[in-house]
This record gives C-alpha cells, sequence and structure tokens, in this order.
C-alpha cells in the first residue's frame, strides 16, 4: 500500500491545509494539481468561481487585506538609514560644522546679511542721487541743449498690419 | 380545447414549478471497462497517429479477472485496427483518499513482452505505482521512462 505523505498541502480553492485523508486531489489534462479540501471547494472551483471574490477564503482575505496580515507587514518596515558623506565643496569636517551649527548663529548670520543688503542698497542710493545732483548741476552750469536726460522716445504707434485682432 | 391549454399553461402558486434543467440523476461513469476509450500519454508512433486521428484506442479487455480497470492495471485495447496491449496510468474515477484523480483515462502502450512502445510517458504518474501491486507486469521500465510523477 502507499506510505502516507505527511505534507500538508493547501487547498487550491479556499487556502486551507488540507491534512493526508482529507478532500480530493485532481490532476487535470494539462498537468495542472487541484488539491480540494472538501466538496464545497471543489464544487466552487468547477462553478468557475474565483475563490477571490469568495469571502470566506484565504486569497479573498489577502487580497482585501483582511486580519493583521498587514499590521505585521507594518511593524517589520526597517528605516533605511542615509548615510552622510563629504560633497565636493565640503570636506567631511566643515560638512559636520555647518550642519551642527546653533540655530541663534544662523540667525545672526542671517541679520548680518540683511544689514549688509540694506547698507549696499543705501550705499547705491546715496550713489545715485549723487550722480543725478552732478548732473544736474552741471545742465544748470553748461545750459540747456548739451547734457540732457535722454528724453524717452515714444515710437508712435504703427497701424497694425493684418487688422485688428 | 381552451380550457385544457388554460390547465396546462398553469404555474401553481405555490409549490414546486416544472423543472426546466433536466439535471442527470445518475452518478459519473467513470469506470474503465470493455468499449471505454482512452486517452494514451506516451510518445509512441501508433499512440500519437491514433490520437490525431481522432481514434482513440478502446478496451478490449481487462486483465486479472476482473471486469473494471484502474490505475496500475493491464488492459487489451483496440488501436487503428491493431490489438495492444496496455497500462493504465490515470484514471478519472478518484481512487482513496491519498492519490490523485485525473481529468482523463491515461493509458501507456505496452508489445507483447509487456515493455513500453514509446520512450517517454508525458502525463504526470501518480507514484502510488512505484509500489508495484501487480503480480502479472513488471512496470518497471514503464516507470523509468516517466517525465514526472505525482
Amino acid at each position: 500500500q502507499s506510505i502516507s505523505s505527511m505534507k500538508l498541502e493547501l487547498c487550491s480553492f479556499s487556502g486551507f491545509k488540507v491534512y493526508p485523508g482529507r478532500g480530493r486531489w485532481l490532476i487535470r489534462t494539462d498537468g495542472k494539481t487541484f488539491h480540494f479540501l472538501n466538496s464545497k471547494c471543489e464544487r466552487s472551483h468547477f462553478q468557475k468561481k474565483n475563490p477571490r471574490e469568495v469571502s470566506w477564503t484565504v486569497l479573498y482575505r489577502r487580497k482585501h487585506k483582511k486580519g493583521q496580515v498587514e499590521e505585521a507587514a507594518k511593524k517589520k518596515s526597517r528605516k533605511s538609514h542615509k548615510a552622510i558623506r563629504a560633497v565636493a565643496g565640503l570636506s567631511m569636517a566643515d560638512l559636520m560644522a555647518k550642519r551642527n551649527q546653533k540655530p541663534e548663529f544662523r540667525k545672526a548670520q542671517r541679520e548680518q546679511a540683511v544689514r549688509n543688503a540694506k547698507e549696499k542698497a543705501k550705499a547705491k542710493e546715496a550713489e545715485k542721487k549723487a550722480q543725478k545732483q552732478a548732473e544736474a548741476k552741471q545742465a544748470r552750469a553748461g545750459g540747456a541743449g548739451q547734457k540732457q536726460k535722454a528724453a524717452k522716445v515714444v515710437k508712435p504707434s504703427a497701424p497694425r498690419v493684418g487688422g485688428k485682432r | 380545447l381552451g380550457a385544457a391549454l388554460r390547465i396546462q399553461a398553469a404555474v401553481p402558486a405555490t409549490g414546486c414549478c416544472v423543472c426546466r434543467n433536466w439535471i442527470s440523476t445518475t452518478p459519473r461513469l467513470d469506470y474503465i471497462q470493455r468499449r471505454t476509450r482512452l486517452r494514451v500519454v506516451d510518445n509512441s508512433e501508433l499512440g500519437r497517429r491514433a490520437m490525431e486521428a481522432g481514434k482513440p484506442p478502446r478496451v478490449m479487455h481487462v486483465y486479472g479477472k476482473k471486469l473494471k480497470a484502474a490505475t496500475g492495471d493491464m488492459v487489451m485495447v483496440a488501436i487503428l485496427g491493431q490489438k495492444r496491449r496496455g497500462f493504465i496510468v490515470g484514471a478519472r474515477r478518484p481512487e482513496g483518499p491519498l492519490r490523485p484523480q485525473f481529468d482523463s483515462n491515461n493509458l501507456v502502450l505496452l508489445n507483447d513482452e509487456g515493455q513500453p512502445l514509446g520512450n517517454r510517458i508525458l502525463a504526470p504518474v501518480p507514484s502510488f505505482l512505484r509500489a508495484n501491486r501487480n503480480p502479472k507486469l513488471d512496470y518497471t521500465k514503464l516507470l523509468a521512462i516517466a517525465t514526472k510523477f505525482v
């Protein structure tokens, strides 16, 4: 007589364990093997039901993520650590120094930068003003026509070719 | 006439209706016996020709003083006008709890000495055949040409 194999099969329809001696074992003409736990699973298969649409099967539960499979999977997810590497412009030491700057220090830096910018702007304005004054003086001294501010030349708008848009 | 038609056409409100789907009430007739057509699953020339021609072998006789053949039994078949021996390697009838059932009745052709005609068996062969329980036939050579055991 044949030796009873203790290998537990899974039902091809429901996904439950089939212990030896239970159910049926079918080999189709194309060579595909099917294990059925009971006639319920067998009949469902031959009625061409899709186990993914039959709510008590393992395939359905897996597809619709029922039960605790999802939680377990989430718990096991690992965070990937990004390694800090030196960049082309900065060596490792400089990089770490920049990284470890205190927020107060950074704020002070920002304020300094703002002050600088303002001063620059002021200087620029003062320069412009001085230039204007100088020009004005010259204009008054040298007469009307000479160093006039370049008048804005406004071209008369040409008639639009092609008609009105 | 009108009254008679009305009675025939009437469907009672309660109780059974006329069954439109006629369901067979006999069990599946899947024994292998005389006149049963089998499917040749080896690559023998004769078997291939017969299956391609649409003339599968028919069982003529079941060896072993029995009327029904199952997996592991030797039969005599009529194939393309010849008489040949064959060995059943798969049956539609469910055998037992730990044995597979197949979707077709599979046959391997043998010559008169009991050696397989082909040199390969293309269908899966049940592994319980390895325990030879047929005293009249030594089919170790047959199992040797099997490609897949189940």
